[in-house]
């Protein structure tokens, strides 16, 4: 096990950062709310801050809030807001992103496997069409997709392993961007001027390590996306483009240390770099390097 | 804890803002060389509830049409674009970005300008026409 430990560690700095990484779109961060906490107390309110590098000269820093509500020992509800900075040669523009409501139900253990079902929603605060001085702006410097998404996801908590296996579907496309590349000033970004995303397949293995005093956590896992098909936009002439290499896989790799104050309290950073990415990435899910910090507080 | 509550929705309206950069600068103003030549011109008009003034002219300038709206105002719309249109509708049309404080669109190469009749303003996120100049060879 050490191996994979030093080897996530050694993908993850020593690789060559290049590629789409995860964002907080929703997928990377929705299963979080499998986890079932040693903790028994039944609300938890999380603060997170995450500092991101993306296409170009683009940079990120993303907050999220989050309420979650555990009911009894098999159901779990959660809400989440989440607010971004982008920051490029575009300017600077920070808005509010998504609203995400998650129910989660843990089924019965047996034979050490626990496994848990999702359901969520996701509610863009934004059309994805945020200008700055009256410009139009790719959709990498956009706070939200502008599209309302389902989540379907399912996990398996066996031992020191987690699983999980996600599904995010765009069901209603509100994305009224209205960036065109060849106004835009700059190659860096592709046309997304009405753009509509296909869904997203995650599958996600998570290996915990706990220190012997149990304070510490360390979660490495990896972290796979598969875009299920190639976006699309409107050009320049009114009709609908496909936008070839917008499909496929990209994998993550991800450390997330965790460290236990108290009963009430416990803060976790994480790391994250993609090492493999779809040709094309319109959506401006582009972060290379993510190092982020959360806050849980249990009452 | 409440007043976290009360500190993060404060942090939060202060936090969402905009800053131009390099790339959405205002630009310097382009113009259309005096010696360009007028081929096509036209009147807006507005559409319901809209108030429109000004013309559309397309000038040739070294084989490059552009269009030039003269005398513009319009109404504010949150997503006003230029269209070049086949008819008084946005149903085939060239997109020729968005309507700024600039007055003179550039017209792509591959477009066939005679096949088109009117310059439209035309609000995209809305799907809501603003402003119709059919055009009159000159």
């Amino acid at each position: 096990m050490k191996k994979i430990f030093f080897f996530l560690i050694f993908l993850l700095f020593v690789n060559e950062i290049t590629a789409q990484g995860c964002s907080d779109a929703g997928i990377c961060s929705v299963n979080k709310g499998f986890v079932v906490d040693s903790l028994q107390l039944k609300n938890t309110l999380e603060f997170s801050s995450v500092y991101s590098l993306g296409e170009a000269d683009l940079q990120y820093l993303s907050h999220y809030i989050s309420y979650t509500k555990r009911f009894n020992e098999r159901f779990a509800f959660s809400s989440k807001v989440t607010l971004s900075t982008a920051d490029g040669s575009f300017g600077t523009r920070t808005q509010f992103g998504d609203a995400f409501l998650i129910g989660n139900y843990t089924f019965k253990e047996k034979n050490n496997k626990q496994w848990s079902a999702l359901l969520g929603l996701k509610f863009p605060f934004t059309a994805s069409n945020l200008k700055i001085n009256g410009y139009s702006l790719p959709m990498d410097y956009q706070s939200s997709l502008g599209t309302i998404d389902v989540f379907l996801g399912t996990s398996l908590h066996y031992k020191r392993w987690d699983f999980n296996a996600t599904f995010q579907i765009p069901i209603i496309n509100l994305n009224k961007n209205s960036y065109f590349k060849e106004f835009g000033g700059t190659d860096d970004f592709p046309s997304t001027n009405l753009f509509e995303r296909k869904p997203d397949a995650l599958f996600r293995a998570t290996y915990s390590i706990k220190s012997p005093t149990s304070k510490f956590i360390f979660k490495p896992n990896v972290l796979f996306i598969y875009h299920l098909g190639e976006d699309s936009f409107e050009n320049i002439f009114g009709q609908r483009e496909n936008i070839k290499g917008s499909d496929g896989l990209t994998i993550n790799g991800n450390l997330i240390t965790t460290y236990t104050f108290n009963k009430q309290n416990q803060i976790e950073l994480f790391i994250a770099a993609p090492f493999v990415v779809r040709d094309v990435r319109p959506d401006g899910l582009t972060r290379s390097f993510v190092l982020g910090i959360q806050y849980q507080y249990f009452f | 804890m409440r007043n976290i509550f009360y500190v993060i929705p404060i942090l939060f309206l202060i936090a969402a803002c905009q800053e131009e950069g390099i790339l959405t600068r205002d630009q310097e103003e382009v113009i259309v060389n005096p010696t360009a030549e007028l081929k096509y011109y036209g009147t807006f008009v507005p559409t319901s509830g809209i108030t429109v003034n000004g013309d559309a002219k397309i000038y040739l300038e070294n084989n490059q049409y552009k269009v030039q709206l003269e005398n513009f105002a319009v109404s504010g719309g949150p997503d006003l674009k230029v269209y070049l249109s086949k008819s008084a509708s946005p149903n085939e049309f060239v997109n020729l970005g968005n309507l700024t404080s600039q007055t003179v669109y550039p017209i792509p190469a591959s477009v066939i300008v005679s096949e088109y009749s009117h310059v439209l303003i035309h609000c995209q996120q809305y799907n809501h026409l603003f402003a119709i100049a059919p055009l009159t060879q000159n």
